[in-house]
């Protein structure tokens, strides 16, 4: 069958992606509007935008698990909020920004790993219900060791304040800012290289049969633990980049209700994408917004209402959004073009674009039905 | 001893409420293959019809009747409308759509009912009865009959009934019984009926104790989910006896594990699944499912 000849929109929006050039200087373009916002833009505006990258960082590291490597984690919010933990205990330790950031991506990386080699031994929904249990578990862990912790008050630190030599023209928000994206953008760019290369091709595979990964030579077990690692590593550094944002942390961001929000934000902007962890950090810190400025006690009824529709409207999530928008018109124009053929044959003449591609297709599936015969 | 067979008959009708609620989520996952994480939503909203109808002058024992009905029909409904969809396809989406749908239905029950929980009446009296010594409360007695009732009707649902023989044909194989001529969908919707209907007579047992509230069953159903991966996920007997062993040994190691206390005693059965997980991936009663290539 030959390929359906594309449109023009298509085609030229293939041209332009096609080009390495377009696409840099595309980035380049976002990257200057991005640093350019927080300085004409209000002090809220700059919290809830660095709000959006850390959840994004975490909703990454979810997608890579659930989306990439097909294994449900309703577990994220644990390290998330051990992350945060641990930033806040360095702060209080004085220790240097660097090393409470690595600790923050090795701590709840190790952690991860040690659950891991011990659920990935399950399958599909019973390894959900174990991650089920992190932040419930967590939770009544983190009031006790109140040390550490600050109880189930929580515990409040100031750092990560403009430098000196900055002092001059940025405001700590603005400071954070930059902090957070930097930090973000790194990640976003590990992130897509380790879905890219040889161990995103390996969690394809898992997701799609375990069978067929140990007959490919893709131990399940094996990526299953890196899978839920990297996931792990990801909620951690969110969970630093939090208390960059926040200030402060709490049990309440252990809690299993973020847990919830976070896999429905990651497939509403849409599962295994990258674009789509971004756009599902957007859609965490906006909706509860929009939902609280329309009514606020109806907020849990709207974000169930949207995922529900996302689910059967548009599967892969806002990012699938265009292709899918495509498709239906697609589908829809032919239709029109059928029932107009059947209904009154002398428009055939009117209408010979929308009948022609079909009827070239089905007289060359007969060719090659007549090759096929002895 | 009296302290202890008070703890033991007190985790056991903590652990019937999960059992009922598991024995929900057992069904759901036998007839259509998924784990329903919006039972406990499904069951909240059916409790806060009956709620209302008792608030409304009707006798305790109609409402719930009604309420019971009410489930029944949502459970159906809600297997027709939404679930269908995405019974074929993908099980990550799926349990998505059952995440999507605890959301919508608790988000459902708030706007109707308000998130402040409110005193729900009981069944059973308050007083309390002596069993060796110990005093037990007719409520805790009440509930662990009231679970027994109901898993013996279950079984004769499924063993002694044309109706329970088609549901396990359907939940076996639903494309021979198709091709034997049953109604496969309806028997789907029958499954889901079911289930909802057993979750909400778990609410109705529970809200006395914890106050009608949107969220009133949120740890019960992830208590529920433990018991029912614990007890093998297809076994109905396994899922109950699941609970009891939940409940008992929250409330043992509450009272006599100093460490563990009335705070982490939440976390006990959690660590008691995974290890017993690690053992025995398949659950403590759940068959080994081989896979064919």
């Amino acid at each position: 069958m030959k390929p359906k000849p594309l449109n023009r929109v298509q085609k030229l929006w293939r041209t332009a992606t096609a080009s390495r050039w377009v696409r840099i200087a595309f980035t380049v373009v976002v990257a200057v509007v991005l640093a350019v916002i927080p300085l004409v833009s209000s002090k809220s505006i700059n919290g809830q935008l660095s709000t959006m990258a850390v959840y994004a960082v975490a909703i990454l590291g979810l997608s890579i698990m659930m989306g990439y490597a097909g294994q449900v984690s309703l577990g994220q919010s644990a390290f998330l909020g051990f992350g945060a933990y641990i930033a806040a205990y360095g702060v209080n330790q004085n220790w240097p920004v660097p090393v409470i950031f690595l600790a923050c991506l090795a701590i709840p990386a190790l952690a991860g790993l040690l659950v891991a080699l011990a659920a990935a031994r399950l399958r599909g929904l019973a390894l959900a219900m174990v991650t089920i249990a992190l932040p419930i578990i967590g939770i009544p862990l983190a009031k006790r060791f109140s040390d550490f912790t600050g109880g189930s008050v929580g515990t409040t630190v100031s750092w990560m304040k403009v430098p000196d030599w900055a002092a001059g023209f940025l405001a700590n928000d603005q400071w954070r800012y930059y902090v957070v994206f930097v930090i973000a953008g790194l990640l976003f760019v590990i992130g897509r290289n380790l879905v890219k290369g040889r161990i995103g091709r390996a969690f394809a595979i898992l997701k799609e049969n375990e069978a067929v990964a140990i007959a490919m030579g893709v131990s399940p077990y094996r990526y299953k633990v890196l899978a839920f690692t990297i996931a792990s590593m990801f909620g951690g550094a969110a969970g630093f980049l939090y208390l960059v944002v926040y200030q402060y942390t709490s049990p309440e961001t252990l809690s299993f209700h973020v847990s919830i929000n976070m896999v429905a934000s990651m497939v509403i902007g849409g599962s295994g994408s990258i674009l789509g962890a971004l756009l599902g950090g957007v859609y965490y810190q906006l909706v509860p917004v929009i939902a609280g400025q329309i009514d606020p006690s109806s907020t849990a009824l709207i974000s169930g209402a949207i995922l529900l529709l996302v689910l059967f409207l548009v599967p892969g999530g806002i990012v699938s959004l265009p292709r899918r928008i495509l498709q239906v018109s697609r589908h829809a124009r032919r239709r029109i073009g059928r029932s107009a053929t059947t209904q009154n044959p002398p428009d055939r003449a009117l209408a010979p674009a929308a009948t022609s591609p079909e009827s070239t297709e089905k007289s060359e599936r007969k060719r090659q039905g007549h090759d096929e015969l002895p | 001893m009296a302290l202890f067979i008070q703890l033991i008959v007190e985790g056991l009708a903590t652990g019937s409420i999960y059992g009922a609620l598991a024995l929900a989520i057992v069904l759901v996952n036998r007839a259509t293959g998924m784990i329903n994480f919006a039972q406990g939503a499904m069951a909240v909203l059916s409790t806060f019809v009956a709620f209302a109808l008792a608030q409304a002058g009707v006798p305790l024992l109609l409402a719930f009747l009604i309420a019971f009905a009410f489930a029944f029909l949502f459970g159906a409904a809600v297997e027709r409308v939404i679930i269908r969809r995405f019974e074929k396809g993908d099980p990550d989406t799926a349990v998505v759509v059952t995440i999507g749908l605890f959301v919508l239905i608790g988000g459902i029950a708030a706007a109707f009912f308000g998130y402040e929980p409110q005193q729900f009446p009981s069944l059973f009296p308050l007083d309390s009865v002596n069993i060796l010594g110990a005093s037990v409360s007719v409520r805790s007695l009440g509930i662990i009959i009231v679970l027994v009732i109901v898993m013996v009707l279950l079984q004769l649902l499924f063993r002694t009934t044309k109706l329970g023989l088609a549901m396990r044909s359907v939940a076996d194989n639903p494309e021979s019984s198709a091709l034997s001529g049953l109604p496969v969908s309806r028997l789907l919707m029958i499954g889901w009926g079911l289930a909802s209907l057993l979750g909400a007579i778990a609410g109705v047992l529970v809200a006395p104790q914890l106050f009608v509230s949107p969220g009133m069953l949120d740890f019960v159903l992830v208590y529920a989910l433990a018991a029912a991966i614990l007890g093998g996920l297809d076994s109905p007997v396994g899922a109950v006896v699941a609970a009891w062993i939940i409940g008992v040994v929250e409330n043992l190691a509450g009272a006599y594990v100093d460490f563990i206390g009335n705070d982490l005693k939440i976390a006990v059965p959690f660590v008691v699944m995974i290890i017993i997980l690690i053992v025995r991936p398949q659950g403590l009663f759940g068959r080994k499912v081989v896979v064919r290539v």
